[in-house]
């Protein structure tokens, strides 16, 4: 399985080089990855338990906004 | 008396001149030398037209020749004519290329302009997974880059911002803004995640701006931006942090986190 491709300019010799990750970027890009899933599963279940205390108090966003507001 | 020795005299004279001579004088009736002076000069070199060149002067033409700058005072191509002071004409060269017009010592002068504000360093087309771009800016103070027209191929991904490589840890809060709501994050990571962007949108651009690249002590930085966030809304981003590396600034990586770019601009300035 080919890996991604990553960009590496040389601004002072304007050499472009496109290439696969070697191993080690390979690694750093798969925690990336972990952590891009992570985050956004944090912020879907932030989303999700506000939408419940939501229902639990029985008001809509719109009104939470105006009590803290 | 008087007459009869005028006519003595004049016998006398009249006897160099011959009938036909004195015939010429027929039909005569003014001054001959009155006459022959108000007759124009002949001369075959000067035509009526040229003569009539004359028509309007009204003062000496040498005089007037001797008062204009004379077109040799100009070698070269580029040449500029100048006043070095009060009526006395001055030749100045033109001067290198990229040089600028300027004024030294009350007269003109080409010159290097002194370094500028801001100087564009490098543009780079972002591709793949990720695009390192080399910084060579030990000249200047501050960065400031633009990253435009970002797209990714991988829905609400964000875009990381990763100076000097990923040893490099970066401290940073920001603000998420998108219609009425708005999120806030603080924290420690290798890079600066911007917020998620929606996949098949261009309309992503952000400023970076890092200060004092060159220093010994951990940089600050600061970035704005606007973006379709991955639920394609209209949303804006303000943050800003510490870089904590101690070494001048050196590269800087702008990563999807998930899946590749598919466009995007880089443009560095390096800024004094």
């Amino acid at each position: 399985m080919s890996k991604p491709m990553i960009r590496i300019h040389n601004t002072k010799t304007n050499e472009i080089i496109d290439r696969e990750m070697n191993d080690v970027e390979f690694s750093q890009y798969q925690i990336r990855q972990t952590e891009d899933e992570q985050r956004k599963a944090e912020i879907e279940a932030k989303a999700q338990a506000k939408a419940a205390l939501l229902a639990q108090l029985g008001i809509t966003e719109e009104q939470a906004k105006l009590l803290l507001s | 008396m008087t007459k009869a020795r005028d006519l003595a005299n004049g016998a006398t004279a009249l006897s160099a001149v011959s009938a036909t001579e004195l015939a010429y004088l027929d039909g005569v009736t003014s001054a001959v030398q009155t006459q022959i002076d108000g007759k124009q000069a002949a001369n075959a070199n000067v035509s009526t037209t040229e003569l009539g060149y004359l028509d309007g002067v009204t003062s000496a033409i040498q005089t007037q020749l001797d008062a204009k700058i004379p077109k040799t005072l100009t070698t070269t191509t580029g040449d500029i004519i100048y006043a070095s002071s009060a009526n006395t004409p001055a030749r100045l060269g033109i001067g290198s290329t990229s040089q600028v017009l300027t004024v030294s010592g009350g007269v003109p002068t080409w010159a290097t302009p002194a370094g500028g504000g801001i100087t564009l360093l490098s543009t780079t087309t972002l591709s793949g997974a990720s695009t390192t771009i080399s910084i060579s800016a030990t000249s200047y103070t501050n960065l400031l880059i633009f990253i435009y027209g970002v797209t990714v191929n991988a829905n609400g991904s964000d875009i990381l911002l990763q100076p000097n490589g990923s040893s490099t840890s970066t401290n940073f809060n920001k603000l998420h803004q998108y219609a009425a709501s708005c999120d806030v994050e603080s924290g420690q990571s290798t890079n600066y995640r911007t917020g998620s962007v929606y996949q098949t949108g261009g309309l992503n651009a952000f400023t970076y701006t890092i200060y004092n690249i060159n220093s010994s002590t951990y940089k600050n930085f600061t970035v704005q931006g606007v973006y379709q966030d991955d639920s394609n809304r209209q949303a804006s981003e303000n943050g800003g942090g510490g870089i904590k590396d101690t070494n001048a600034i050196t590269s800087l990586t702008i990563a999807a986190a998930a899946g590749s770019h598919g466009a995007g601009t880089v443009k560095i300035y390096g800024v004094k």
